[in-house]
């Protein structure tokens, strides 16, 4: 398992060096182009919300082997507020910005493996793997 | 980082070349709602085709640019989205609703040809 | 089985092979478009199995029999008419050998020649199995092609079940295709689509929504009766999606679209 150093978002430029990371990695292990999108949209997600929600975080790129699979997997962590009720946030149209709300539940349909957890006050960690087909 | 607006007669064309993020996007915005106004023009064509990602973001920066625009009176056509980029929207649930969309250049201008003059 | 019975059977090998061939051709030879050599060698191998098979061991048997199965279906040849004809044999050698041993023994031929039939019906089943794999792969994999018909107009005919691997496989090519031949109009025919369930319906809504946005239309066309129903008993909103029942009808609102018709050459 390789781990690729993390990247922080802090500012609106972290979001984009973390889809561009995730693009990167994504065709190192053979993603076609859309799968490459559908990555780099994902991190973009992921990251925009760790940019607005959050005082800071961190996106975190692994490529990932499990029997003949491979995959990457994308880790997104912060130590922000949490998210109070998750199964809200899931529902599609749910925003607290006035967004489109189409983030967390777009990032899942995205992705092949999605898991989120989360404690109020203490942060949030969002777990993915896209498998290569 | 600024993203050039073209004036291509009675319309203004923009070729979206760079990375979008967020700061160039709602930079972006401003700029053409200015421009249709010194100009009064009806008709915009936005480019895609080297634009390798939208996200929900980007997405409803672009959904109300075209509102914005309509309210303005000036029609918009999106040309040139990348197959990947399209079934990256659909997957997200992201839809563009309502706005007129072009294979490429020639066909948006086409398209608005058909939109302004009948 | 005794194996006094063994050697009597095989001393008799060539005896029965002469009249298990007629009782062959009879039951088997009327397949048409095959040449009397393949025949021939086919009929062979199936006379060395039995004949081997009275000393091999059971697992190089299985193996064999694995493989005359894989060549009859090759063929094309039913199995059922090789069975009738060991059914045949048995008469024939039961006869001779209930002249000469005891019940017990002829039963255990019987017996032995029960489980070499079933074997080779188990060996029949597997290879039929085997086949439909195939061919369930192959059509999931025929990757659904964009045909274009007119200029700026293109045709994707979809046969057989989508789920959701597929319809993403189909979703790309549609979308590469219709940049690769500048389609303005592309016509979806869904006759070939054995049901359309809420899920299939959804698929179709998503490639709809993506073709509109790389900037090109999708006209849904081949809604058999049954799926309208289906569609609408489900509460499947297709309203804001252009749909025709036949193919016909939609290159002609195709045509429409691009501003085109086709008129007869005028006779003057
Ligand atoms: N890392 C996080 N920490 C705390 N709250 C979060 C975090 N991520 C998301 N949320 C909460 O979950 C809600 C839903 O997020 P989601 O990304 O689905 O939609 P959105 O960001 O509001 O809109 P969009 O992403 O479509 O622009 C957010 O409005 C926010 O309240
Ligand atoms: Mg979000």
């Amino acid at each position: 398992m390789r781990t690729q150093p993390s990247v922080e978002v802090g500012t609106e430029w972290g979001i984009v060096s973390a889809r561009q990371a995730g693009r990167e990695l994504a065709k190192e292990v053979g993603f076609n182009n859309v799968d490459q999108a559908r990555i780099a949209t994902a991190i973009s997600e992921l990251a925009r919300n760790i940019y607005l929600y959050t005082e800071n975080g961190v996106i975190e790129l692994e490529v990932v082997e499990k029997d003949a699979l491979k995959g990457m997997k994308i880790i997104a962590r912060d130590d922000g507020p949490g998210i109070e009720n998750i199964r809200d946030v899931m529902e599609d149209g749910y925003s607290s910005s006035g967004g489109l709300g189409a983030g967390l539940p777009g990032v899942k349909r995205l992705l092949d493996e999605f898991d989120i957890e989360s404690e109020l006050g203490n942060g949030t960690v969002i777990s993915t793997i896209k498998w290569l087909r | 980082m600024r993203i050039p607006i073209l004036k291509l007669g009675k319309y203004l064309l923009i070729s979206i070349q760079v990375e979008l993020d967020d700061q160039t996007a709602i930079q972006f915005q401003e700029d053409l709602l200015n421009r249709i106004h010194q100009e009064g023009s009806q008709g915009i064509v936005i480019d895609l085709t080297s634009v390798d990602m939208i996200d929900s973001y980007i997405a409803k920066v672009i959904g109300d640019v075209v509102k914005m625009s309509n309210l303005m009176g000036a029609k918009v056509v999106l040309t040139g989205i990348q197959p990947a980029v399209a079934i990256t929207l659909v997957e997200m649930g992201v839809s563009l609703n309502e706005v007129h969309t072009a294979l490429d250049l020639e066909q948006g201008l086409e398209t608005l040809q058909q939109e302004l003059e009948g | 089985m005794h194996s006094s019975v063994i050697d009597y059977i095989h001393q008799r090998k060539t005896h029965y092979i002469t009249k298990w061939k007629e009782d062959l051709t009879q039951l088997v030879f009327q397949q048409e478009g095959l040449s009397d050599d393949l025949t021939e060698d086919i009929t062979n191998e199936m006379i060395d199995l039995v004949f081997d098979g009275l000393f091999s061991e059971e697992h190089e048997q299985e193996e064999r029999l694995r493989r005359f199965a894989d060549r009859l279906s090759h063929y094309g040849l039913p199995l059922s008419d090789y069975i009738r004809g060991l059914q045949s044999m048995r008469q024939t050698v039961k006869s001779d050998l209930d002249a000469q041993y005891s019940e017990g023994q002829v039963a255990a031929f019987e017996a032995w020649l029960d489980e070499l039939i079933s074997k080779l019906v188990d060996a029949g089943a597997k290879t039929q199995e085997r086949v439909i794999d195939l061919q369930n792969v192959a059509l999931k994999e025929m990757s659904a092609p964009l045909i274009p018909v007119f200029d700026r107009i293109s045709v994707m005919p979809l046969i057989g079940t989508i789920d959701t691997k597929r319809a993403q496989q189909i979703m790309e090519n549609l979308l590469e295709g219709i940049i690769e031949f500048r389609t303005q109009v592309v016509l979806i025919d869904i006759t070939g689509v054995p049901v359309v369930d809420t899920m299939v319906a959804q698929h179709i809504i998503k490639v709809s929504k993506a073709v509109g946005l790389v900037g090109s239309k999708c006209i849904i066309v081949g809604i058999r009766p049954e799926i309208a129903q289906t569609i609408v008993n489900l509460g499947i909103d297709l309203s804001k999606f252009s749909t025709t029942s036949n193919l016909k009808e939609g290159v002609e609102t195709a045509l429409a679209i691009t501003q085109r018709e086709i008129t007869p050459l005028s006779t003057s």
